[in-house]
């Protein structure tokens, strides 16, 4: 810490005194006071050293019986000890209850999520229903254990990748500046170079010239210039494209990470979770979609019929060398001896006929290309 | 039924299925349509005729000859009904089973039935008033050949139909394929009965495997039960049961080829069910024997409700109404050549009343072969302006016009609309 603010952080403090030691920062200007988050008992930090450095003790405060720890003494951030304590408890209730927005059925659900934390934190703070309370967080923290986890770690991961944006986003400005810079340095050699070249010719040329020279130099200046700008405009055109993607692909990065872990004891403290699918295991391949592919229901396939005209067929090679299966002349056969035994045309036809004649308003369009066929001779309108 | 919904699949199903009364009202519609137009365009044509011949007299031409053609053009044309249509279209059928024979080889049933199926689908939506069956009858026999694999050069085919050319018959192609929806399956019986017969076969053979519905049953009892059917009806005697199966087999293929083919059986029946039913028209016993190992056999006064209840016995009432309607309408059926009275009126109203009532504007399909959409108004306007004379100016400008208009509603449904 630099002095100068340690300095401003204790003005008017110079009559602080250490409750334990009561030594006073009038006698010891560098006495730095610490705090344990258990109690929240100021000491200075050469009490703490001579207490707590052989292990832990309870508090010298009187009537305060906290055991601590040298470890977890820290520096006070905030003047007021009630402040520093109820941003550790709110720091340690968000570590718990750290759902996201994402993971709530509707803004509202999110927005009662948050007041109950709100309730929780106050709770604390207060001391009202202090045990009950801590049960509650402490079975949540114990139940949600992976996806406190999982958020927890998808925090740091947008924290990460924010601060790398930001100085991802410092460096560009950087190099623009310099740009801008090293524009600015080139033009300034230019008009330079170029009054240059222009009193040299002056000097060089007959007095007739003086005018057109001048007026020569005028335009290549102008001309450099607007080149130059255009060249500008470009770059910067070009730089704008970059930033935008680049603020693109980081945006991507924090959400596409955002997988979820499930927790399956569903937490009885929050409300309004969104319900986590669980996709359903894949069901073994079923090419038949359900039909069991050699059932029939008119005919069982035998491997084997009587026939006098095929028989003979199962011993010529040159039959069979051509890959011809008797087995599948039977089952195509069978197949469609009966296939449609069971359509009785009247019936399904007739029905078929309804739903179609509801369904489309100009019956004669269904009989089809036919009659549009003939149509190409006769009037127009005859077909309906 | 798993074969059930694999027939449910198919485009003769969806597409040419029809229940007796759609059937009618298809026909009526078409005839309907058709009839109006080969009105209109008649009527087109002697108007054309009689500006084209005022003109080339110069002066409106006195006299008895005018006043004939007059009077003659003001007597309603007398256009085929849809009954008449049909004979049309079924004389046709019988000609695709002649020319099938006339070449060497003959073309397979499958062919020519597949050539009987598209024809007869063709003139579902088109009237023979319209396209005469003379020029789409060597077209769909050629197409079935192509779709069923029996593959002969169009020149080779063109040497088989007396009188045409090549150009001749593929010229309506395009057309019949567009009115067959380009459908191209054809789901024919034969090979449902040779699938049927060998199983029969297998029964009689004491090799028969159950019906998935009635596991009980053992090869034995089927064979059994095959033997102690009730003799078949047939005249000619046939000693054991081999013979009595091939016997059913032959004289239901014989059905299969003319009187399932020559009859509306396809639009109305499916396959497995005409050829069961032209099985029973053959041999009834065989056949109810054989429905009843797969579905079970009829049931007894005394049997419990639960029985009656099962689907397979609805299913199978069902289907014992449905094959008699079938068998019935497969044994009406009558050769149009065997009754020579018949066959004098169809020469009639073929040669003279379909010739006076044939659309003028369709007569030429050999100018719109390959892209009809581009080249029918182009073929369909010279073919007026042939058969007219001289058809003036103004009167071409109106037919591109219209023929254009009518280009883009054909291209809205093409196809029809999907279901």
């Amino acid at each position: 810490m630099p002095p100068a603010r340690d300095a401003m952080a204790h003005r008017g403090d110079d009559d602080e005194v250490c409750p334990v030691c009561k030594s006073s920062r009038y006698l010891n200007p560098d006495m730095r006071f610490l705090i344990n988050p258990e109690c929240y008992h100021k000491m200075c930090e050469s009490c703490v050293d001579r207490i707590f450095s052989s292990g832990p003790a309870n508090c010298p405060v009187a009537g305060c019986h906290k055991t601590l720890r040298k470890a977890k003494f820290r520096k006070q951030t905030f003047e007021d000890i009630n402040v520093e304590r109820e941003v550790d408890i709110r720091r340690r209730v968000m570590h718990i209850l750290n759902r996201r927005e994402e993971e709530f059925d509707s803004k509202r659900n999110y927005d009662d999520f948050l007041e109950q934390r709100e309730e929780i934190i106050a709770n604390l703070v207060h001391g009202t229903d202090v045990a009950k309370t801590e049960s509650d967080l402490q079975r949540y923290a114990s139940e949600n254990m992976r996806s406190i986890r999982a958020n927890q770690a998808l925090e740091a991961q947008e924290a990460s990748s924010f601060r790398e944006q930001q100085t991802h986003e410092q460096e560009l400005a950087r190099l623009r500046r310099e740009a801008v810079r090293q524009e600015y340095e080139n033009e300034r050699r230019e008009i330079l170079a170029g009054r240059e070249d222009v009193l040299s010719r002056l000097a060089a040329g007959r007095p007739g010239d003086a005018a057109a020279i001048a007026r020569e130099g005028q335009k290549v200046l102008l001309k450099k210039s607007s080149a130059r700008r255009s060249e500008e405009d470009r770059i910067r055109q070009k730089q704008a494209a970059l930033r935008n993607s680049d603020v693109k692909k980081s945006g991507q990065g924090a959400f596409g990470a955002a997988d979820r872990a499930d927790d399956s004891g569903a937490s009885s403290l929050i409300k309004g979770l969104k319900k986590i699918k669980t996709p359903e295991p894949e069901k073994p391949y079923d090419p038949f979609m359900g039909l069991v592919p050699n059932k029939r229901d008119y005919y069982t396939l035998h491997d084997y019929y009587p026939n006098s005209y095929l028989d003979p067929v199962r011993q010529d090679t040159r039959m069979l060398a051509g890959g011809y299966d008797l087995q599948e002349y039977y089952s195509r056969t069978l197949m469609e001896a009966f296939a449609g035994l069971g359509c009785f045309i009247d019936e399904e036809v007739s029905k078929r006929d309804v739903i179609s004649t509801s369904d489309i308003s100009e019956p004669v369009a269904t009989k089809g290309a036919a009659l549009a066929a003939v149509s190409s001779a006769g009037t127009p309108d005859a077909s309906s | 039924m798993i074969e059930d919904d694999v027939y449910r699949t198919s485009s003769q199903f969806r597409l040419w299925s029809f229940t007796e009364a759609s059937l009618k009202s298809q026909r009526a519609t078409t005839n309907s349509v058709a009839s109006d137009r080969v009105r209109a365009a008649l009527r087109r044509a002697q108007e054309a005729r009689r500006s084209a011949n005022s003109s080339a007299a110069g002066t409106p031409a006195p006299g008895g000859g005018d006043a004939d053609t007059r009077a003659a053009d003001e007597k309603p044309i007398d256009c085929l009904t849809p009954e008449e249509e049909q004979q049309v279209v079924n004389y046709y059928c019988e000609q695709i089973i002649q020319l099938g024979e006339a070449y060497k080889p003959a073309l397979s049933t499958q062919v020519r039935s597949t050539a009987i199926q598209y024809l007869r689908r063709f003139y579902l939506t088109n009237s023979p008033m319209t396209y005469h069956p003379k020029q789409i009858m060597p077209c769909v026999v050629f197409l079935a050949t192509k779709t069923d694999n029996y593959y002969l050069s169009l020149a080779s085919f063109a040497d088989g139909v007396p009188g045409s050319t090549p150009e001749e018959i593929i010229a309506p192609e395009f057309i019949v394929m567009q009115s067959l929806r380009f459908t191209f399956d054809v789901r024919h019986p034969f090979r449902g009965l040779e699938g049927g017969i060998m199983e029969l076969r297998a029964i009689a053979s004491g090799q028969g495997r159950p019906a998935p519905h009635f596991p009980a049953q053992t090869p034995t009892d089927l064979q059994r039960a095959l033997q102690s059917i009730a003799p078949s009806p047939s005249p000619i005697p046939t000693p054991t049961l081999d013979d009595r199966i091939s016997r059913a087999h032959h004289d239901t293929r014989e059905i299969l080829k003319s009187a399932a083919q020559l009859t509306d059986a396809y639009f109305l029946y499916t396959p497995s069910q005409i050829w069961l039913a032209a099985l029973r028209v053959a041999d009834r016993p065989l056949a109810e024997f054989y429905l009843d190992t797969k579905l079970g056999g009829p049931i007894n006064q005394h049997q419990n409700r639960t029985q009656k209840e099962n689907p397979l016995y609805a299913l199978r009432t069902k289907l014992l109404v449905t094959l008699s309607n079938c068998a019935a309408m497969l044994q009406a059926y009558q050769p149009l050549s065997s009754d020579q009275d018949q066959m004098n009126t169809l020469r009639r109203i073929i040669g003279k009343k379909l010739y006076r009532c044939q659309n003028p504007e369709r007569a030429n399909l050999a100018g719109q072969k390959r892209i009809p959409a581009a080249a029918a108004a182009a073929s369909t306007s010279a073919a007026g302006g042939g058969e007219s004379g001289t058809t003036s100016e103004s009167e071409m400008e109106r037919l591109a016009k219209k023929r254009k208009l009518e280009q883009e509603q054909k291209g809205r449904d093409l196809f029809g609309a999907s279901w």
